[in-house]
């Protein structure tokens, strides 16, 4: 048996490396798992070579697609116990260096490593930071969105150190306390028992999809997306002239894709609007979603053209119900924008902070907003 | 690791899905063979998929198989290392401090007696190591954890090892086997993904449903089972907030059995609903005008004695509209 082994081990390493070349999380030390995996299966099986690879070589859903993509292909036609000088197809180089592949290969892995992506180099931050997202041409909106989910990685993590302080600060040491009580007998010093726990915002997203709220509406879910881990559940509703939940649509790891999925599956995307008339819909139908934790963000340009007594009482019981309403209106970016449209004037009375989200500048000003301790504290 | 040998086994692949289906647990070899590389690799099984489907099952079963014991660490938002691992017992040691007053033991000795071992509260972690045979510690929904757990996490399933400042290192006896599941609510680092065997369990197919409806639901008939399984098949191809999973199945199979249902009708399915759409607006499309399209399809397809596999298509097509 052992002399197969050694053209399987190349076929394997390479197998591994076609699939770290497509994107999927494998490296060396799955390759090593998904051979000590065929060494306790029987490799005749082919079924059980299929499952033994699938089991070590992938780490996520995605990638289990992948290797069903690129399993058959590869492997028919390559006999799993074959010997060694058959192996002609198989890279002679495969085990001297296991871990060089293609340049954009590495780069890849490199970016995959660290999380956070690279701010394009071709344009000066500041420059890209003023700019508003509607002047974009098409090819540089995946440099701006990796810009606006490298911010919000960075808000994310300086939020959680902050609750870390903020932890320690709270939290009775009990040891110590103990110890002390020990060393001086006596009465238990007054304390106080509970440990305060920093409870994580949930954001309602509202997005308003209608012409030219569109470009505004993506950058911002991107945006609240990458936010994840540092503020609790996301909901995430976009309207128009009615209102969707799109929750589930965007709980994927290609949140690009799943907007532009998106943009052709919703009814109504850059339509007309009917910000009462969606807002009343989300309060009949998912109102549950609101409570004290919950900052409700709201984008949207104000131009309504349903009731404005419909948006007023909706606006007025969505600020009773949640947290906080932030209402972002990208025009408000606009040299001389005045909000003087029927349906914001309507809003405005019931809106806690109202700030423009129109460049990346204004995205990273929103971090205050959002993470200012809720007044349920 | 020198505890190889303490580490019990269930054979190869076939012998776990028998081990399986003997405790009630309807398995495709893809997941016994996870199960099983998972045992023979020693390395943690991490299971996604959507609720419902079984993936905390596949621990309990293990553990019964294996006949070791199960510990289970429930994760949720704001879980902390005292929760997770140990704590002392405060209360313990106060009313143990109490009985000593004038006992005349200097406050070292004191404290030595209450920082030990029975001041200990063992937490699903520290007992998971401690434990006398090898576990399977069953690390549920752990995509509720924070980043800051999920690395702490990630340290123990390395070393195995603990260290408690007063007592010292603590080292596995024996190395757990452990599962992880995960709901996909936050994406799991890479660095825990990468430790990990993996494992995804989709929705059950048609055969596989109506194999687990014959197998767990007492006095079922054959032609209901065919016509339960073909239901879900189609309802979850519906626009719904939330999917019916296997647990749902099993509650409306047992409903319709009480309610001595030999078929389905709408208005057996309408009296029932609540066992398997949870939501107010997925009951409304439930209800919908697709519903006596497909329960017609199904009894048309039974009626003229054909396998139902052959209408599944057309199902899945009238529930997607």
């Amino acid at each position: 048996m052992r002399p197969e082994f050694g053209s399987l081990t190349e076929h394997v390493v390479e197998f591994g490396r076609r699939l770290r070349a497509a994107g999927v999380l494998c490296g060396p030390a799955e390759v090593a798992d998904a051979l000590r995996a065929l060494q306790a299966v029987d490799v005749v099986d082919r079924e059980a070579f299929r499952l033994a690879l699938r089991s070590t070589l992938p780490h996520r859903r995605e990638d289990l697609r992948v290797f069903d993509a690129l399993f058959e292909p590869y492997w028919m036609g390559r006999a799993t116990r074959q010997q060694p000088q058959d192996a002609r197809d198989a890279p002679s180089q495969a085990q001297a260096e296991p871990l060089a592949g293609a340049p954009s290969v590495q780069r890849w892995a490199q970016g995959a490593e660290d999380g956070e992506q690279e701010v394009p180099g071709y344009s000066p931050l500041e420059i890209l930071g003023r700019k508003d997202f509607s002047t974009f041409r098409e090819d540089e909106l995946d440099a701006i969105a990796r810009l606006v989910v490298a911010i919000a990685r960075r808000i994310a993590t300086r939020w959680s150190r902050r609750r870390r302080r903020a932890r320690r600060s709270h939290a009775l040491d009990m040891r110590r306390t103990l110890r002390l009580h020990l060393r001086w007998g006596g009465a238990f010093p007054e304390l106080a028992f509970q440990r305060r726990r920093v409870r994580k915002h949930r954001i309602v997203l509202l997005c308003d999809v209608s012409g030219s709220m569109d470009v505004y509406s993506r950058f911002l879910i991107q945006f609240v997306y990458a936010l994840q881990g540092a503020v609790g559940r996301v909901e995430s509703f976009v309207f128009s002239t009615s209102l969707t939940r799109v929750t589930r649509e965007l709980r994927t790891p290609s949140l690009r894709g799943a907007l532009d999925r998106l943009s052709r599956s919703v009814p109504n995307w850059s339509g007309g609007t009917k910000i009462g008339a969606s807002l009343r819909q989300f309060l009949d139908r998912y109102g549950g979603l609101l409570d004290r934790r919950t900052v409700v963000l709201i984008v949207s340009d104000g131009w309504d053209t349903g009731e404005v007594d419909v948006l007023r009482r909706a606006m007025h019981e969505i600020r009773a119900r949640a947290a906080r309403v932030i209402w972002l209106n990208p025009l408000l970016g606009s040299p001389g924008y005045q909000p003087l449209t029927r349906g914001m004037q309507a809003a405005l009375p019931y809106v806690d902070v109202f700030a423009s989200a129109h460049n990346a500048d204004s995205l990273r000003e929103l971090e205050h907003a959002l993470g200012k301790r809720l007044r349920a504290g | 690791m020198g505890d190889v040998e303490a580490r019990p086994t269930l054979g190869d692949v076939e012998a776990i899905l028998a081990a399986l289906a003997h405790e009630g647990y309807i398995a495709d070899r893809e997941i016994a063979t996870a199960i099983y590389l998972s045992i023979e690799l020693h390395k943690p099984l991490l299971v996604e998929g959507a609720a419902g489907v079984g993936k905390t099952e596949i621990a309990k079963v293990m553990a019964r198989a294996l006949g070791t014991d199960l510990i289970r660490l429930q994760c949720y938002e704001g879980l902390d290392v005292h929760t997770a691992l140990y704590e002392w017992n405060y209360q313990k040691q106060m009313l143990r401090i109490r009985l000593e007053e004038g006992s005349g033991r200097s406050p070292e000795e004191k404290e030595q007696t209450i920082f030990s071992e029975p001041f200990l509260l063992r937490r699903p972690l520290l007992q998971a190591i401690t434990h006398p045979r090898a576990p399977v510690l069953l690390i549920d929904e752990v995509d509720r954890v924070d980043e800051e757990f999920e690395a702490f996490l990630l340290e123990v399933l390395s070393d195995w090892q603990i260290t408690i400042p007063e007592i010292g290192t603590i080292r596995a006896q024996h190395v757990p086997y452990v599962v992880l599941t995960s709901n996909r609510t936050r994406e799991l680092s890479d660095a825990l993904r990468r430790r990990c065997l993996y494992l995804w369990i989709d929705y059950p197919t048609f055969e596989k449903e109506l194999a687990i409806v014959l197998r767990k639901v007492p006095g079922v008939s054959r032609r209901l089972a065919e016509q339960i399984a073909a239901f879900l098949h189609a309802a979850r191809a519906l626009d719904l907030q939330k999917v019916p999973g296997v647990a749902e199945t099993l509650d409306w199979s047992a409903a319709l059995i009480r309610l001595h249902r030999d078929h389905l009708d709408r208005e057996a399915v309408e009296r029932t609903l609540g066992c398997l759409f949870k939501h107010h607006e997925d009951q409304r499309v439930a209800k919908g005008p697709w519903l006596d399209r497909a329960l017609a399809v199904i009894a048309e397809a039974q009626r003229d004695g054909q396998a139902l596999e052959a209408s599944l298509d057309r199902l899945e097509r009238l529930a997607k509209g």
